[in-house]
């Protein structure tokens, strides 16, 4: 059946990672790395079960409160009059918070990683519940603006506290004109909180098609564990700790969004909410400014780094254009393909150049250039690497 | 490791902090002031709001939850407090940087922000009152995750006059765990459960965090100074956006405060508890609160009936407040109530009324007694009172509780406790 595929879909990018588990070291320390990432995966599949059940629990609290929307991509036909639950983005953030406060007995030793990931967790619990508010109350965008901005501050005093490296490396085709690394002082921590912003809100506005955003979330994600397995089988070991540091919250995040995805699957049972997007926005820039990979980060954002600048003239209402509520494409009842509008993002240009099809087949291609470009960012970044830097 | 809690800070350090906390917490309560000010429409549209019963118009839609607000602003506060206080480290890189200090801290506002966060879930969502129960328990986990990690330890002293027969410490081990998961859902559904007038939840709230913070102030001074310090910079924010909220919901209240605001305070006043060993005494700290628990015990568990709301009765031609009343079939109660209740009404603990004959209960005996809340045995004694009068006085009361809990804690409690810090 349509499901089956569509979750067999979902496990293939899997593969890989689970390729490189098996090679991840596992001669060191008392609890090695591998049995820790191995108890890590045994745990989110708990999460992943738990999720997946407790959805449906909580939808008929939402529907009552009046957290609901109805599908604008199905307007016109007998879809588009059901009312689907939103905000659902909760649930998968609920039990990946209580199952990184669990997780914390992994770091049991080492105090400093700790505060870290307790800084980290302590980002997103504030981010999931201003995300919850802003569902409910419908908050104005600039809140979307600020409020990451402010949950990003335990990240950075935890970061000036504990480590205060503001240094970056500098590309080697450019030493001659910067030195091998400049110092960035408080810039540094300006680009931190610019991270955190840029992340929730990418994910936020590359959205609108049944199952884009968690699709998204977790095709990056997978990018990301990717990138850290690699780091840990065959990078310097210094820099091991802050790879498993983001493996141990990427793969719950992983687990909790299949979960979510299950019933956020075109056709869409329930709607993730700005709750889910600010969530993932959110932790990726926690592992990526705690485990000292943002560039590689940024990488892996290429295509909501597009999607961004193509919808620049709208958001800011520039050249004359005005910004709608909704910038998704329109239904053509008959054909049951979808429409593109005049709105400046990727979901209609997709549809202006390959032409109108049905929103699940829309929704693959964007995903399927997802991941061409996290495979592209995966290969840029490894072997582009020793031309531009010294290191791996 | 009481030596090393001793060393980390000087005393300017802690100036230079407690000064700056203060400047940010007012800022925060001015900013809270604000938003509230400019939020009600947003929250009614939101279809978070109540009605106020205790009102002649008891149709209007008052905003609810509105606890959310000087609940983020808190947490705020607290970040970049963090940053303050932490950042000094910085600057004197001589003292070793507090790792332990900065985790509990950091364990700390991670229970009140998902105590916060699930607070106002239940006010959006209105989940069944078992997840009342529930929810503390788990956002106290991070703070019992923090303390097992840490090695915490899991002794409770005993008091002096039992050392002849016992130990002077015991280690109740798990057992301490289940204690501050008690501690936190207790403080949160006392606070909770004693409302319903308007006012009443964040005025008791500042009343306990003042006096929280008088005794961090008297504590400061020995060795436990730190976490005394850390309690009280915790605190301060808490009192000033809770005072901002005060100004909107006393009486008459032009905004609601929510579960979400009785959740965050009660787990703030648990967690400061814990983290400074000293939730003993905030349970001194919460006498009325205890007090109006025991004495809802009967309808609580079910053995009188308990009605949705046991607010007090509002009589419209003389503006004010009488106790609310709920009537019950004597035939439907066991012997050992009814008399539990002759003896309580001949204590004038109870107001208890018999008739013989009722005509709205198909002429069967009844009995019709008072809810059993504080609120409403105030009422009894004193007679029917205005809305703020009433709750003035309540807070009062509070005050005086406070006073004494001072007394018992600062003469008795050294005859019964060592110089040990209790837990």
């Amino acid at each position: 059946s349509s499901m089956s595929s569509n979750k067999l879909l979902a496990v293939f990018p899997l593969t890989i990672p689970l390729f490189l588990v098996n090679h991840l070291p596992h001669d060191d320390d008392v609890v090695s790395i591998r049995s820790q990432v191995i108890m890590i995966i045994a745990l989110s599949t708990i999460a992943y079960f738990s999720t997946d059940w407790l959805i449906p629990k909580i939808t008929p609290f939402l529907l009552r409160a009046n957290l609901f929307g109805y599908d604008i991509n199905k307007k016109g036909s007998k879809e588009g009059e059901k009312k689907i639950p939103e905000s659902l983005g909760i649930v998968p953030a609920f039990v990946f918070i209580v199952l990184i406060i669990l997780c914390q007995s992994f770091f049991y030793e080492n105090n400093q990683k700790l505060v870290e990931y307790n800084a980290g967790l302590m980002s997103i619990c504030f981010i999931v519940l201003l995300g919850f508010v802003d569902d409910v109350l419908d908050l104005p965008w600039r809140y979307k603006v600020i409020l990451p901005l402010i949950a990003s501050f335990p990240l950075l005093t935890v970061y000036a506290n504990v480590q205060g490296i503001t240094w970056i490396a500098i590309p080697k085709p450019l030493h001659w004109l910067l030195h091998e690394s400049v110092n960035l002082w408080v810039f540094y921590y300006v680009y931190m909180s610019l991270l955190s912003v840029f992340c929730t809100n990418s994910i936020n506005i590359f959205a609108g098609i049944n199952g884009l955003e968690a699709g998204q979330s977790f095709l990056m994600a997978v990018s990301v564990v990717i990138h850290n397995l690699l780091q840990l089988c065959f990078g310097p070991e210094e820099l091991r700790g802050n790879h498993l540091f983001s493996v141990l919250l990427m793969i719950p995040f992983i687990a909790t969004t299949l979960a979510l995805l299950n019933h956020n699957w075109y056709p869409s049972r329930v709607f993730v909410g700005d709750t889910y997007t600010m969530f993932a926005g959110m932790i990726f820039a926690v592992v990526g400014i705690l485990g000292h990979f943002s560039k590689t980060l940024i990488l892996f954002f290429i295509p909501q780094i597009l999607n961004f600048l193509y919808s620049i003239p709208q958001l800011f209402s520039l050249f004359g254009y005005s910004c709608p509520r909704h910038r998704l494409p329109s239904l053509n009842v008959k054909t049951r393909n979808l429409m593109p509008t005049d709105d400046l993002n990727l979901v209609n240009l997709f549809l202006r150049v390959f032409g109108p099809t049905t929103e699940r087949s829309l929704c693959l291609r964007l995903l399927s250039f997802q991941s061409i470009c996290c495979i592209g960012a995966l290969i840029l970044r490894y072997t582009l690497a020793h031309v531009f830097y010294d290191s791996l | 490791f009481m030596q090393h809690w001793g060393t980390v800070l000087t005393q300017n350090e802690k100036w230079v902090a407690s000064l700056s906390q203060v400047a940010l917490s007012v800022g925060g309560g001015v900013m809270v002031y604000y938003m509230i000010k400019q939020s009600g429409t947003t929250f009614r549209n939101a279809g978070l709001s109540g009605r106020d019963l205790c009102k002649r118009d008891n149709k209007r839609l008052i905003p609810e939850s509105m606890g959310i607000i000087s609940g983020t602003v808190f947490l705020m506060v607290m970040f970049l407090f963090a940053g303050v206080r932490f950042g000094q480290h910085l600057l004197s890189s001589d003292k070793p940087f507090p790792h332990e200090l900065f985790g509990q801290l950091l364990a700390a506002l991670l229970s009140i922000s998902c105590m916060l966060l699930l607070g106002f879930v239940d006010d959006v969502l209105n989940l069944k009152w078992r997840y009342k129960l529930f929810l503390p328990t788990l956002a106290s986990l991070p703070l019992l995750m923090s303390h097992y990690i840490n090695h915490g330890s899991t002794h409770m002293s005993i008091p002096m006059f039992l050392w002849p027969y016992m130990r002077h410490c015991i280690n109740i081990g798990k057992l301490y765990y289940v204690y501050v998961s008690l501690l936190a859902v207790f403080c949160t559904n006392a606070i909770n459960i004693y409302a319903g007038i308007n006012g009443l939840e964040v005025g008791q709230s500042i009343v306990i965090a003042i006096s929280i913070a008088v005794f961090n102030c008297l504590e400061i001074p020995t060795y436990l100074g730190n976490i005394h310090h850390l309690s009280l910079c915790i605190l301060m924010p808490f009192i000033a956006t809770s005072v901002a909220l005060f100004c909107h919901n006393k009486y008459p209240a032009r905004v609601f405060v929510g579960d979400t605001f009785t959740y965050f305070a009660g787990m703030t006043f648990a967690v400061v508890g814990i983290i400074g060993h000293f939730s003993k005494t905030v349970m001194m700290f919460f006498l009325p609160q205890l007090l109006n628990f025991v004495y809802s015990i009967p309808q609580l568990f079910r053995l009188l009936p308990c009605p949705r709301h046991r607010l007090p009765q509002y009589n419209p031609s003389t503006d004010s407040l009488e106790f609310s009343r709920t009537t019950i079939r004597t035939r439907s109660l066991n012997r050992h109530t009814l008399l539990a209740v002759r003896i309580l009404s001949s204590l004038r603990l109870l107001s208890a009324v018999y008739v013989a004959s009722d005509p709205k209960f198909d002429h069967e005996s009844t009995v019709t007694i008072n809810n059993l809340t504080l609120i409403n045995l105030v009422l009894y004694w004193c007679g029917p009172l205005h809305e703020s009068v009433l709750t003035w006085m309540l807070l009062f009361l509070q005050v005086l509780c406070t006073g004494l809990a001072f007394f018992i804690r600062y003469s008795v409690a050294n005859y019964i406790f060592s110089d040990k810090p209790p837990n």
